[in-house]
């Protein structure tokens, strides 16, 4: 009790040991990075070799006529709408398709992938499964 | 240890019950992880938590109660969180004390300790923001009620009455005065921050109401980046190498 009412004086010594040692800390010499990655390779000339497709671009569309603004008014309700599902997808996207083709007679179950079916992910840019994109 | 002064904690000049929240700003390690609990919102104090009229997550409530600490438990009258009657800007009447007899509003709950602190009424007196040069402001502050020494309002006869939860015919929960049978209105709930919604302005950066419950999603198989490159008219057709992970 004696230590912890003195902690909250502040009148423990001693530096905070738990503390992350960052490169704000310590000497000038005391050269640390704070995690970012390299785009690129060093090579054994101690040149750096950067490549283009390592770093980071940013795609935007053109946002002329764009009406969402970054905040929301304090006088909008809560929205109606449920989360989408995977189910809801399917039956809003891809049912309509289906009986479309069903009822023209044309349904082929062997040829899912017009209905947007991918049996794998192999060659896809963008995979679902394992995902590799980062949003 | 010997210490020539009777171990009390220091009491730091701090403005009176104010209860707009300034930015969490920790002074310690161990307090940043307190007040990044509480603005994630589900709230972890350790047992025997001695509560006071300050916020938990606030500067305040670290410095009275640093992790570790134990003190004596105060024993409180157990109530129910539906039986619960008085909340923030009620009017109440005070029936024990200084100020027996007076009618005020409430302005702070602490429902922990059964806590009412009502404006104005039983006030002790203090300085604040003291510093070596200025005395500090003499100002009155309020002490906290129990529960037992205060009294709910009824709205039109303005004495103190018994008051229960009742259920209307439309199946509202009502507070009922036990006296009259008058229904005592609840208080208006106010935003911590005091903006009113129905009154407020849009600014240059806030989307209009209109704007924000436009319904314009439609659905798609494909996912946003593909909807993306093919409106830019983007054609990406290198693929990353394959690599694997353990």
């Amino acid at each position: 009790m004696g230590l912890l009412t003195e902690l909250a004086r502040g009148l423990v010594r001693g530096a905070d040991r738990m503390s992350p040692f960052t490169s704000k800390r310590g000497p000038r010499s005391y050269n640390k990075g704070r995690g970012a990655k390299k785009p690129g390779v060093l090579t054994s000339n101690k040149k750096f070799i950067l490549f283009k497709e390592m770093v980071p671009q940013f795609v935007v569309p053109d946002l002329e006529g764009f009406k969402l603004k970054p905040y929301v008014s304090y006088r909008a309700p809560e929205g109606s709408e449920p989360p989408m599902t995977a189910k809801q997808l399917f039956t809003e996207v891809v049912a309509p398709r289906i009986e479309k083709d069903v009822k023209a007679g044309t349904f082929d179950p062997n040829n899912l992938e017009k209905y947007g079916f991918e049996p794998t992910q192999e060659g896809k840019l963008f995979q679902l499964f394992p995902k590799n994109y980062v949003r | 240890m010997h210490r020539a002064t009777p171990p009390t904690p220091p009491l730091p000049p701090l403005p009176s019950t104010d209860r707009l929240e300034a930015p969490e700003r920790p002074s310690r390690r161990g307090a940043m992880r307190l007040s990044a609990l509480l603005c994630a919102g589900r709230l972890r104090l350790p047992a025997g938590y001695r509560h006071g009229t300050w916020r938990p997550g606030t500067a305040a409530a670290q410095l009275r109660n640093p992790p570790g600490l134990r003190r004596r438990k105060i024993f409180v009258e157990p109530i129910a969180r539906e039986d619960w009657k008085v909340f923030r800007g009620d009017t109440v009447q005070v029936l024990t004390g200084k100020d027996a007899g007076k009618q005020a509003m409430v302005t702070q709950v602490v429902r922990a300790r059964n806590w009412v602190v009502v404006e104005g009424l039983n006030t002790h007196y203090r300085y604040v923001n003291r510093t070596t040069k200025y005395a500090g402001t003499y100002i009155a502050s309020e002490a906290p009620l129990l529960l037992n020494q205060i009294s709910l309002v009824d709205p039109e006869d303005r004495k103190p009455t018994e008051v229960e939860w009742r259920y209307t015919e439309e199946g509202e929960r009502v507070r009922v005065s036990l006296r009259s049978g008058r229904i005592i209105p609840l208080p208006l709930r106010q935003r911590w921050d005091g903006i009113v919604p129905e009154q407020w302005i849009d600014g240059p950066k806030d989307t209009t109401v209109e704007d924000a419950l436009d319904k314009t999603y439609l659905p798609s198989l494909k996912t946003f980046e593909e909807e993306i490159m093919d409106a830019m008219g983007i054609v990406e057709t290198r693929r990353a190498k394959k690599s694997y992970w353990y």
